[in-house]
């Protein structure tokens, strides 16, 4: 895929590259104590885990639709947002992608599915409500970046041995409390350490040293999707905004009448959180001193006003 | 809980501590001479209609109640029904501590005569000599919380900005609901 209009920041480019080549190099040591350590069963493990990250991948978009309680507008449904992203999609040149609303008051946004073909962006009624026209521009095009930069595919990739991990280590612990990997036991004799205790240790240091990794990619790829939406909107000050407004107590306060809530007797229906495989505009996102400054510079450099 | 509890599972659900309701007779002080919001000499308990099976029992019991209510503390009650489908009790009192003493009373009773369920918010209407419309508190029943609702009259829109003032100026005199996204409006209430 072409990558031009998104802008370049040398720093960040490398500190992406940086991250991606720790994490691949702390796979490939994970790997290598796996297949030394024990042989037997990890054939079938890594068959289960990639089926998994297989299936994860190719559900993504109906997985984050369904959990998110998203519902796929026409263009007759919603003219107006189906005009902005069609809009922002040609400037970001990609397909246009399908278009859904959360019905909830929680101000969000997010963009899923594995490729441009599959994505979809979906925006909370909430943000619809709140923001103006201007602010939501900003934000749908933080959401196409993240299309357009093939996040999920991205996101997919780096938590593939997070997974793996993470199943090993519970895989691990019953082995350890039920008698051992397959015949482990015997070939063992009882003064060395017991495989599935250098598993679970093992397991559990990648997990937990690939955890902080994913999020610091993640966060790359939030200032990366900030960045494409001032180049796509020339206009980062309406993003600024909309953060601002997003992140704001007053948007936690519902728009709902307590009758309404009470006789539909549905309090907490929507998790405010989307499961994985969605790019979500507010998970593992870097603190939002840090977006605005930097949005503040790209503003600078564009030449646009700040405030 | 104690920790046979923890082991049976048996969670106890906090008692909405009713007493917490007459913080609102101290916090009219403040509301008063700082905000310059003084009580609209009314107040509304909100509760949910019930099903025709229970109806007419509690048809007759609500209006026994009611006039024990009015005998007892000498403040007007009248009832509505709002197109919610929603049942109002709305208090007159000129005197702000009768007032809430009142839908204390009511509230008492609505719960000993096993209605506590439906009970749903108590409602305070204030106004200020420079102010146009009116700010409200509202009092969970469920929670034994207030929050402010401040309407702007458009529509289902309200000033969020006066709200969190007000969540501010009287934080240390109310309980207040700290969890935002339970702040549910309760809009065009016949108070």
């Amino acid at each position: 895929m072409k990558r031009k209009a998104y802008g370049r920041d040398a720093g960040l480019s490398l500190r992406m590259l940086l991250t991606s080549s720790l994490l691949g190099l702390l796979y490939v040591a994970f790997a290598l104590v796996l297949f030394y350590v024990f042989n037997a069963g990890l054939v079938l493990m890594l068959v289960i885990v990639i089926g998994l990250a297989f299936f994860q991948y190719y559900t993504s978009d109906k997985l984050a639709l369904k959990a998110s309680g998203a519902k796929i507008v026409s263009p007759d449904e919603a003219p107006q947002l189906h005009a902005i992203v069609e809009r922002l999609a040609a400037m970001a040149e990609i397909q246009k992608p399908r278009v859904a609303i959360v019905d909830t008051d929680v101000p969000n946004a997010f963009a899923t599915g594995r490729n441009q073909k599959h994505a979809v962006v979906a925006v909370t009624r909430g943000l619809w409500e709140r923001l103006d026209e201007k602010e939501i521009e900003g934000v749908l095009a933080h959401e196409l970046t993240h299309i357009a930069n093939r996040d999920v595919l991205v996101m997919t990739v780096a938590s593939f041995f997070a997974m793996l991990a993470a199943v090993l280590t519970r895989f691990g612990l019953y082995a350890g409390m039920f008698g051992g990997f397959g015949g482990g036991r015997n070939s063992n004799n009882n003064n060395s350490v017991p495989i599935w205790l250098i598993v679970i240790v093992v397991s559990a240091v990648t997990y937990a040293l690939s955890w902080i990794l994913i999020r610091t990619i993640s966060r790359y790829r939030e200032y990366a999707a900030d960045r494409g939406s001032a180049l796509i909107t020339g206009a980062p000050e309406y993003l600024m905004s909309a953060l601002q407004k997003i992140s704001s107590q007053m948007t936690l306060i519902p728009q709902r009448d307590l009758r309404e809530v009470e006789g539909m007797n549905a309090f907490f229906i929507i998790p405010a959180r989307v499961k994985e495989g969605a790019a979500e505009l507010f998970m593992d996102h870097p603190p939002l001193e840090k977006r605005l400054a930097a949005l503040e510079q790209i503003a600078r450099e564009m030449g646009r006003p700040v405030a | 809980m104690g920790l046979r509890d923890v082991l049976f599972g048996r969670k106890k659900l906090k008692d909405p501590a009713r007493e917490r309701l007459f913080a609102i007779s101290t916090a009219r002080i403040t509301l008063e001479t700082e905000l310059d919001l003084k009580p609209a000499g009314a107040a509304g308990v909100c509760f949910k209609s019930l099903s025709a099976g229970e109806f007419v029992r509690a048809e007759n019991e609500l209006q026994e109640l009611l006039d024990a209510v009015a005998n007892q503390s000498g403040s007007k009650v009248e009832r509505h029904s709002d197109e919610l489908g929603f049942e109002w009790l709305v208090v007159r009192d000129g005197d702000f501590e009768d007032l809430v003493a009142t839908v204390h009373l009511i509230a008492t009773e609505l719960q000993d005569h096993g209605f506590g369920p439906q009970l749903l918010a108590a409602l305070f209407p204030f106004g200020g000599k420079f102010k146009e419309g009116r700010v409200y508190w509202i009092y969970g029943f469920k929670r034994g919380t207030f929050w402010p609702f401040v309407p702007t009259g458009k529509e289902q829109e309200r000033d969020n900005a006066e709200e969190l003032e007000l969540k501010a100026k009287l934080e240390q005199e109310l309980p207040i609901e700290q969890d935002l996204t339970r702040w549910f409006g309760l809009f065009d209430a016949p108070v």
